[in-house]
């Protein structure tokens, strides 16, 4: 075995670190997760006991807070997917340390989305219905199949490049730790030593992994927006919704991906993994991302608004001048030309002001996907006064207990599953190292003194 | 009271009874001079379409040609009752009126025939029944434009393929723990 050098010892280090020591405000953070959780699963069983009658939905608007934060959570999930596979097959070197975050966010963002939807059923007894009397016109069908398979996909490719990493830990913390935690480690590792079979079988499977995780992602968030663009109601009636549904995804995905990742960083010192530099290039992708959707929201908006047709009018006032405009105009400035500013002007052009612009990322796209689905129910069908909507605090607190568990997944994750991709970070810093100025290949070659075994 | 008025009160209650006596031998005559029957199916099963005819002849067993005939069928749907129009049409020269219906639901169907007998002000009515059974599914849509090969079968080959790619990568999994026992290369 050859000898590690000083760096690789403090990445082991540092990716153990989580693991070996618990803090008390660790404990602290689980304890107010679960408490939110907790709170939120009490306002569902008020609405499990009474009914769908205790929110604001009804006949007219009968989408709400819920498919809102679904198709959020859906969006979201693209984070694992342009970090861990765009930038895995652009051979992007700085990818590294953020790919295993971002690949676990993917899979606790759909868990989270898909448990909304079963929410906003009401009985939840009724999702057999789906697969008993599902018919395939019907994009909730097409909905269902892609999910299913990205979940699945996204677990699989959470997977397959951690291997090398829980051998590290298996073998780091073998008779160090719970017995559990031992076991865990010795069947997820599934024999890994670092072979050169072994190299080769785990490339192949990251490299097919990465091309197909691609489509998949796509296909998702473009029959999500199905959902409403298939549907005869004016403000969805587009032909744009699919890429533009895709893009805010991505967009968003990249938001919540900073914010996870600046708060790890800080929580557990990874700073000279995580480093302004990832900040500002994520920053640069939200940028690019913000202007996409500029230009979609004025291919839109412009095209409903010159052809006005029956209720785009209603639509687009309720959009800029009446119910929906604070939060319109906050989507707007806040969330798209706002991030672009931050990342253009050289002072906020930092760690710090990229978190900013993703924290306000994040709050613009869930009030998009919000207005997106409230303000298309509310356009009268027939020619009557327009229903209104306003969420209950079972629908607030359930949306609040959602978001817990997604924090709660990921804290939990982090004590259990290794935070950095040890043996990327390792092969990029020894090829940086090697030969600066080269690129590296897609699919790393895990030589054998980052394979796992030999860290 | 004083018999004038005695006698004005029972003046006025003669005649009442002989109004009222004579306004019932003036009313409409009954269709006793009119021979309806209807003709439905025994039974019919959803979506079958079936003849619903109505035979109208005076009482001599003359057929009542022309005349307006109308069906209502007594509905419930989304907690509202009543009674919808489902066909019109008029007798032929064998005095005979028919509609095809298509039956949407399972159950007794309950039909009333309105027509208007020759030489009447208002129209009279006989009411039949069916009994309907089954469960065909009658939302087919006609529209659409049929490309060949887009159809399920497109939709679960794509997705079969997907899945088998992801098995392709389990069969990876599977040779990564085989070669587990393998010294490190």
């Amino acid at each position: 075995m050859a000898p590690l050098s000083a760096w690789h010892e403090r990445l082991v280090d540092t990716a153990l670190a989580p693991i070996r020591r618990t803090s008390r405000r660790y404990w602290a953070l689980v304890g107010l997760e679960l408490a939110v959780l907790g709170w939120g699963l009490y306002a569902y069983t008020i609405q499990l006991r009474d009914g769908l009658v205790v929110t604001g939905m009804r006949d007219r608007i009968s989408w709400g807070l819920y498919i809102a934060t679904f198709v959020f959570f859906i969006g979201i999930s693209h984070a694992g997917t342009l970090i861990s596979a765009i930038l895995r097959v652009s051979q992007a070197r700085w990818r590294t340390p953020v790919t295993r975050i971002a690949e676990f966010i993917t899979v606790v963002a759909l868990i989270c989305g898909a448990s909304f939807v079963i929410i906003d059923l009401g009985r939840p007894d009724r999702v057999l219905n789906v697969f008993i009397y599902g018919r395939w016109q019907s994009p909730i069908i097409w909905d269902v199949l892609a999910i299913t398979t990205y979940l699945t996909g996204s677990i699989v490719y959470l997977f397959v490049p951690m291997i090398p990493d829980l051998a590290l830990f298996r073998d780091r913390l073998a008779g160090r730790t719970a017995r559990w935690r031992a076991w865990l480690y010795r069947t997820l590792a599934i024999g890994w030593n670092g072979n050169a079979a072994q190299r080769r079988s785990l490339g192949a499977a990251i490299g097919i992994l990465m091309i197909l995780i691609m489509p998949i992602a796509v296909s998702v968030h473009t029959v999500v927006s199905w959902i409403f663009a298939m549907t005869l109601r004016v403000p969805w009636n587009s032909a744009l919704f699919g890429a533009f549904f895709v893009a805010g995804a991505i967009f968003s995905g990249i938001a919540i991906l900073v914010i996870v990742m600046a708060i790890l960083r800080r929580a557990y010192r990874l700073h000279e993994y995580v480093t302004e530099k990832h900040f500002v290039y994520l920053g640069y992708l939200l940028a690019a991302f913000a202007a996409i959707m500029i230009y979609a929201n004025i291919s839109e908006l412009l095209v409903h608004g010159y052809k006005l047709e029956e209720g785009a009018e209603f639509h687009l006032r309720q959009l800029f001048l009446n119910q929906f405009a604070p939060l319109f105009w906050f989507y707007l400035i806040g969330g798209l030309f706002g991030p672009i500013l931050i990342v253009l002007l050289p002072a906020t052009r930092n760690a710090r002001g990229i978190f900013v612009a993703a924290v306000l990322v994040t709050v613009a796209m869930w009030i998009e996907r919000y207005v997106i689905v409230v303000s298309g129910l509310r356009v009268p069908l027939m020619p009557y006064e327009p229903a209104e909507y306003a969420p209950t605090w079972v629908e607030w607190s359930i949306l609040a207990g959602g978001l817990a568990l997604f924090a709660l997944l990921i804290t939990l994750f982090l004590k259990v599953f290794p935070i950095i991709a040890v043996w990327e970070v390792a092969e990029d810093h020894e090829a940086t190292v090697a030969a600066p100025d080269l690129r590296r290949p897609a699919v790393p070659e895990l030589s054998p003194a980052t394979g796992g075994q030999d860290l | 009271m004083n018999a004038n008025i005695r006698r004005l009160v029972r003046a006025a209650v003669i005649l009442l009874a002989v109004g009222a006596t004579l306004a019932v031998l003036a009313a409409p005559v009954s269709a006793s001079h009119v021979s309806v029957r209807t003709a439905f199916p025994s039974s019919a099963t959803v979506g079958e379409i079936v003849p619903l005819a109505v035979d109208i002849h005076t009482a001599d067993g003359a057929p009542i040609a022309g005349t307006t005939v109308t069906y209502y069928l007594h509905m419930a749907f989304a907690g509202v009752a009543g009674e919808a129009e489902i066909g019109r049409t008029i007798t032929d020269a064998a005095g005979v009126a028919t509609i095809r219906y298509q039956p949407r639901a399972v159950g007794i169907h309950e039909v009333r025939i309105e027509y208007l007998a020759p030489g009447l002000a208002t129209a009279e009515e006989v009411v039949g029944t069916f009994d309907v059974a089954g469960g065909t599914q009658l939302v087919r849509s006609a529209g659409g434009v049929d490309i060949p090969g887009i159809n399920p079968g497109l939709l679960m080959a794509v997705l079969g393929s997907v899945w088998l790619i992801l098995l392709s990568v389990a069969f990876r999994l599977v040779g990564i723990a085989r070669a587990g026992g393998d010294a490190p290369g």
